[in-house]
């Protein structure tokens, strides 16, 4: 039933804390690796620091539901610095028992490279555990992990929506159920637990907006969690989307475009701008550094789309420059009504009403990622929160 | 010279490019994982053959086609083609990926293939010699495992970057991992290869970056009569290194 509840709840703004908890003690000589990813050498992890960092990463999520914020969420990344979550699972079932009202977001694990059965269970377990607290986004997982898993990248797509249409028929239809299919052959789908939440958790495709994920989430309803997409990207995205939903039938709410931020907020511009950029510049130097191999291993792309990515690569060539970046990409730095100005504006821009903040960046402390959660909770929250702008009714709309 | 006709034929719903020179015995020759240096070393057999050299397909002039995810599918395309060609029994020349794919074919269909020539053949699955795994290795290294002499590749080569030339290879290479990527070696195949009765020659270069001279040893053990002739300071495209390897199958073939 679609009624002035819904679209109230929609209205409402929502805020995420999304962490890559990423491995941040980088040996001296890094730079002589062309990738961060993949291929770079484990010998350079060391678990007694890795511990540390996980606590650290912790507490600072369970401080995020202190604070109210709506979600945190986790994602998956494999062979890499730039994220310690192997197993996002894992890090949402530390938090469940440390948390009460955030919802948890698992944005999430690539189906591909797990048994679509397992991924269900798992997530049902979840969901079970936290009493309907969670949420899942689907990704088909970055280049890079088709290099650290075992599934052929010429047939990820297809795979994937095999994966899909299991996972979601073992959540919807009461089993026992069958499936047989290209990649998977189920004689008895029964998987128990099931979901808190029914039919299921709220489910998001994860992507960069491609045309082929755009789709997925077009056809089966789902919001769409893009990540490092520009400003001009996304809004594209989201308006293919919105067509594409409706040619299925499909309407999306706004809290269904989710806007990925990078969020930092100081006393003054001045500190957050010395604060932050810094551990943003080394995010995208090193952290995010790869290879266009390990960004496209072969059939990972569609030819059109390779020779879109190569040439929009092109355009990205050159050295960091904050001020060309914080342009092209949604980064609010500065103080918190400044940030809130900024959010509140692209909010109507994008037509959503859900942020989904990175607020810990590269090798940022726990000192600045603690006063940065604690003053956009404190003072940029309820500022959005109070404006009732006809712009966020609008994007209810 | 004689020149080449291309023709394309619908094979099971997939349009395959052909090319076609001259007049006499057939001869066909399959290409290995990339089309970028063409065909032209084996032109001069047109002026006592019929040499048919198609595309795969996934590769070059042939169209895609998703659903061929083994080798297995090109052997029973190139059934089908053959059979279009009224080409009965025909030499079989194939390079490197297509030297396995001929290989595979001789073994399972030996009386269409009157006489069997391998260059740098892959498919091997030798422990001792491993082939290098070409998936991993990023696109602007793959040129020099090719070849001895970077001279002789360049000229197949964009000499700055070129988005289609890089969006082709992508292509190819994608049609590569739809067949190779979860197995790049299959033991089946080792399985049936003595099978091969026809004569055989295996042409290979001493200086092969990417499948390592020290396979001929395996190829020995399973195919006992072939005619191993190895050539000094060549790559892997030990044809376009060594005109005497060409003139080696020349006259083999004949």
């Amino acid at each position: 039933m679609i009624g002035d509840r819904e679209s109230m709840m929609s209205a409402a703004l929502r805020f995420n804390v999304m962490h890559f908890m990423p491995y941040v003690h980088l040996p001296e000589n890094h730079k002589e690796y062309k990738s961060t990813w993949v291929s770079f050498p484990n010998k350079y992890y060391d678990p007694h620091k890795g511990l540390d960092l996980y606590n650290q990463y912790l507490s600072q999520l369970v401080l995020a539901d202190k604070l109210g914020y709506d979600a945190v969420v986790v994602n998956e990344h494999h062979n890499t610095v730039y994220s310690m979550m192997a197993c996002p699972s894992l890090i949402a079932a530390a938090l469940i028992p440390q948390t009460t009202n955030t919802k948890i977001c698992v944005w999430g694990t690539p189906p591909n490279f797990m048994l679509p059965n397992r991924l269900a269970e798992e997530y049902a377990m979840l969901d079970v555990m936290s009493k309907g607290r969670l949420e899942v986004a689907f990704p088909l997982g970055t280049g890079m992990e088709y290099w650290s898993n075992p599934v052929n990248p010429a047939t990820a797509r297809e795979r994937f929506r095999e994966s899909l249409k299991i996972i979601l028929q073992a959540w919807t239809e009461d089993g026992p159920t069958t499936h047989y299919g290209q990649y998977y052959t189920y004689r008895f789908l029964n998987p128990w637990p099931r979901p808190f939440q029914r039919p299921h958790p709220p489910c998001y495709i994860v992507g960069t907006g491609s045309p082929e994920t755009i789709e997925i989430a077009a056809e089966y309803g789902f919001g769409y969690a893009s990540v490092f997409v520009t400003q001009q990207r996304a809004a594209e995205l989201n308006e293919n989307l919105r067509q594409r939903a409706a040619s299925y039938g499909n309407t999306l709410r706004p809290d269904q475009f989710p806007l990925q931020t990078w969020v930092y907020v100081a006393e003054t511009q001045e500190q957050a701008e010395r604060e932050f950029i810094g551990h943003f510049q080394r995010f995208f130097e090193d952290f995010a550094r790869t290879s266009p191999q390990f960004l496209a291993p072969p059939g990972y792309l569609s030819v059109e789309q390779l020779k879109i990515r190569a040439a929009m690569a092109d355009k990205m060539h050159g050295g960091f420059d904050f001020d060309a970046i914080s342009k092209s990409f949604f980064i609010a730095v500065g103080t918190p009504e400044k940030v809130a100005n900024q959010l509140g504006e692209w909010s109507i821009k994008m037509k959503t009403n859900h942020f989904n903040n990175v607020m810990h960046v590269a090798d940022m402390p726990h000192w600045k990622t603690v006063k940065n959660l604690t003053l956009f909770a404190e003072e940029v929250m309820p500022r959005l929160r109070s404006r009732s702008t006809p712009s966020y009714r609008m994007a209810a709309e | 010279m004689i020149k080449f006709e291309r023709e394309t034929y619908v094979i099971n719903g997939v349009k395959t490019a052909v090319f076609t020179a001259g007049h006499g015995e057939p001869v066909v020759f399959f290409h290995g994982a990339s089309t970028m240096e063409g065909f032209e070393f084996c032109q001069s057999w047109a002026e006592r053959h019929r040499v048919i050299v198609p595309h795969h397909p996934g590769f070059g002039e042939s169209d895609d086609d998703p659903s061929l995810t083994d080798l297995h599918d090109y052997v029973l395309h190139y059934l089908e083609l053959f059979d279009t060609l009224r080409l009965d029994r025909f030499t079989l020349v194939g390079l490197s990926l297509g030297g396995y794919l001929a290989a595979k074919f001789a073994s399972e269909h030996g009386h269409r293939v009157k006489k069997l020539a391998l260059i740098a053949p892959a498919g091997m699955i030798d422990p001792q010699h491993p082939m290098v795994d070409v998936l991993a290795v990023p696109g602007e290294q793959v040129p020099g495992l090719l070849v001895s002499n970077i001279e002789v590749i360049k000229k197949f080569l964009p000499e700055n970057p070129d988005l289609d030339f890089m969006a082709d290879r992508y292509r190819e290479a994608t049609t590569v991992a739809r067949l190779l990527w979860e197995h790049p070696g299959d033991p089946k195949f080792m399985r049936y290869l003595h099978r091969i009765k026809m004569p055989t020659m295996i042409v290979w270069g001493d200086e092969d970056k990417l499948i390592p001279v020290g396979q001929t040893e395996m190829w020995r053990k399973f195919i006992p009569n072939a005619d191993i002739k190895i050539f000094k300071g060549a790559g892997h495209l030990v044809h376009l290194e060594k005109p005497e390897a060409v003139e080696a199958m020349s006259n083999f073939i004949v």
